[in-house]
């Protein structure tokens, strides 16, 4: 398996493989035209023609077959052409010593305060490749890249996971808020987000804080809370220090989680190192490497063993990566070391 | 014979009575001894002012019973609202939206705490009797304090507003208050409405939402108060209607009973009033009900009587009337047919 940056002669592959995401995955709606506008995008911004604020780096996971059976992104910075909005859970306190009374009521601010920051999204694993390594290569392929090329992302990644939402695809929090400023469903509201009219449909929503204590109980309880489908994909990203702090997504409240690129396990702990051929040792602890190449990116997993400032993997690896012994990579292993000790 | 006249430091025992048979949400009239007596003694010095514009004047008026020198009810005006202390209402405005690219545009209403009222001349207080419900007195105890306002309106604002006790049940459950203040607050509605009249209903509303809400965003039993009168309020609402107030986007924070605004020179009263001279005369020959007043300030009375009355003629009371509205020959006398 490797993660390597779309090519428009994935387009085939890639609409059968968002068909299957179904009508959820809204960043990546399984229509031809909209879907062929983003490879080639992707494909400009590989190439680096286009501004950080308009960057939109498209990956698949590839198997050896050549086969597509994956796809994540991650863009260069949100908000910079049209206005990025969240919800900030804040706080407001009602209170009066000398009637007793001290209520704390969570409020919602209308916020653009993730401006700049570079955010991952739009990740889908055909569900029979849901196994092995297959899911932490995907999502985590991104976060090398950003350690291999810093300067064309934020100081902060974001994602947006879906919020909690019933077995028909109705939010709570979109029914008790923003229903009520758009006469029309969660799924179309969604819908029309996916297709990129995000900010005019924001524009519509209220600009004014919103006493949480005035949304129906059930609105309340999801605020912040993931879709259970999120659940993996967050375990990994959490691993990694990304955190849920205040924000939310304005239509279904999902949490928006966040970390400092610096302080990114894969980001902080990668290093440069010389590609060797080898026979790792079978005890040897799995890593994620990239080539550090930009346009040819190839990222893959595999055993690999330290040696110095040498990481020997074997001859297999080096082919997926396109690389040759002393070409260097940045890697950085899989698992962190708690995580290792886990799985020994 | 029933006559409206200012409040005396007398009638306290006789107020404390009514002002516990009073409706929950007439914060004005207080069940505690100490608070009403100052509100007494603050009308009497209000009377006792010599003043030419509306300041922080409260006029408290009773009405009582002559044969048994009963207190039936009771009513105020203040000279000015907001004009010691913030007075707060929420503003109920659409608030629009406009998305050019979806083709979208709609309106939201949300109320907005604010002090819009602040600077008018404020009706309240007003409480009668359960027996005198629905007859002429309630005109006569309400109305009369239009007359004295068109007597003496040097004192008052060019607009007039009052609030009528909004929605409650028979539990004193307030669907309005449930949904909006008791978040704020922690406090059940009669006692939220109670502490208002005790303390000062300021630092209450202090504690109310700054920012806007969204009236979809409430429960519908909550949406259905706005402006909704609780049924013990009817009566006073249809009497200013009558006079020409109407309601407007404003509503009380609490309950979310509706308010009613007049421009002062429009109300009915006011406007159409006539003033003459009292005649004392022996018998009377009926033509018609009036509301009559003696048009003077601390020696204010104003009744209810069956007149024969012509427009530009002295006004013919019999000697009864006379001594109700302490006027001799050649007095000045304002009236209006009820």
């Amino acid at each position: 398996m490797i993660v390597r940056p779309v090519h428009i002669t994935d387009l085939p592959a890639l609409l059968t493989l968002v068909q299957q995401a179904g009508p959820g995955f809204t960043t990546l709606p399984a229509n031809e035209d909209r879907l062929a506008h983003r490879v080639r995008w992707s494909q400009r911004t590989f190439a680096e023609q286009v501004e950080r604020a308009d960057a939109d780096y498209l990956f698949v996971l590839e198997d050896d077959e050549q086969r597509v059976v994956g796809v994540s992104a991650l863009t260069g910075a949100v908000g910079m052409r049209e206005p990025w909005y969240n919800y900030r859970v804040g706080l407001t306190v009602s209170s009066s010593p000398d009637l007793g009374i001290q209520k704390h009521i969570p409020t919602l601010f209308l916020n653009n305060e993730m401006t700049g920051q570079s955010e991952l999204c739009s990740l889908f694993l055909r569900p029979d490749q849901r196994y092995g390594n297959n899911g932490r290569l995907l999502s985590l392929g991104r976060l090398l890249f950003v350690a291999e090329f810093p300067q064309l992302f934020g100081d902060k990644l974001i994602a947006e996971l879906r919020g909690s939402a019933d077995e028909q695809g109705c939010s709570p929090f979109w029914d008790s808020l923003g229903r009520h400023f758009f006469k029309m469903d969660f799924s179309h509201a969604d819908h029309l987000s996916g297709l990129g009219n995000k900010s005019f449909i924001a524009e519509l929503m209220p600009r004014q804080p919103l006493y949480t204590c005035l949304l129906t109980e059930q609105a309340q309880a999801v605020i912040g809370k993931a879709h259970p489908n999120t659940q993996t994909a967050l375990k990994i990203l959490n691993a990694e220090g990304f955190a849920h702090k205040d924000y939310i997504d304005i239509f279904d409240g999902g949490p928006v989680i966040e970390a400092q690129v610096s302080k990114i396990r894969t980001v902080r702990d990668s290093q440069s190192l010389v590609l060797g051929i080898g026979t790792p040792d079978e005890q040897a602890p799995v890593w994620l490497i990239h080539n550090q190449r930009m346009e040819n990116c190839r990222i893959t997993t595999a055993k690999a063993r330290l040696v110095g400032n040498s990481l020997i993997v074997d001859r297999l690896t080096a082919k997926r990566l396109q690389l040759q012994p002393g070409n260097s990579v940045r890697a950085v292993t899989l698992l962190n070391q708690a995580q290792q000790a886990v799985a020994a | 014979m029933l006559v409206l006249r200012p409040v005396e430091l007398t009638d306290l025992p006789q107020l404390q009575q009514l002002a516990r048979d009073s409706l929950v949400g007439v914060t004005s009239l207080p069940d505690d001894s100490e608070r009403l007596r100052e509100k007494i003694l603050d009308s009497c010095a209000s009377f006792d002012k010599d003043v030419q514009g509306n300041g922080p004047e409260n006029y408290f008026f009773v009405l009582e019973d002559l044969a048994s020198q009963r207190l039936t009810g009771c009513s105020e005006i203040l000279a000015t609202a907001g004009f010691s202390e913030p007075f707060y209402s929420l503003r109920n405005r659409h608030f629009t939206s406009t998305s050019r690219e979806l083709n979208i545009e709609h309106g939201v209403p949300a109320l907005s705490l604010c002090h819009d009222l602040s600077g008018h001349t404020l009706l309240r207080g007003f409480h009668i009797d359960a027996a005198l419900v629905r007859t002429p007195f309630s005109e006569l105890l309400s109305r009369a304090r239009l007359l004295f306002i068109a007597a003496h309106s040097a004192r008052f604002s060019e607009a007039v507003i009052t609030e009528i006790v909004g929605y409650s049940d028979d539990q004193g459950q307030s669907p309005f208050w449930d949904a909006l203040g008791k978040h704020f607050f922690d406090l059940p509605y009669v006692e939220a409405e109670r502490l208002c009249g005790l303390e000062s209903r300021t630092f209450l509303a202090e504690l109310m939402p700054q920012y806007p809400i969204y009236v979809p965003m409430l429960p519908k039993a909550a949406q259905e108060c706005i402006g909704r009168i609780h049924p013990d309020g009817q009566e006073a609402f249809d009497i200013l209607e009558r006079e020409g107030f109407e309601t407007n986007s404003y509503i009380d924070l609490f309950d979310g009973g509706p308010t009613l605004y007049a421009r002062t020179a429009n109300i009915r009263s006011i406007a159409h009033s006539h003033t003459g001279t009292a005649q004392p005369v022996e018998t009377i020959d009926a033509r018609g009900s009036y509301l009559v007043s003696n048009d003077s300030f601390k020696d204010y009375r104003a009744i209810i009587t069956e007149l024969d009355y012509t427009a530009g003629q002295p006004v013919g009371l019999s000697a009864d009337l006379c001594a109700a509205l302490n006027v001799t020959d050649g007095s000045p006398i304002r009236l209006i047919a009820l």
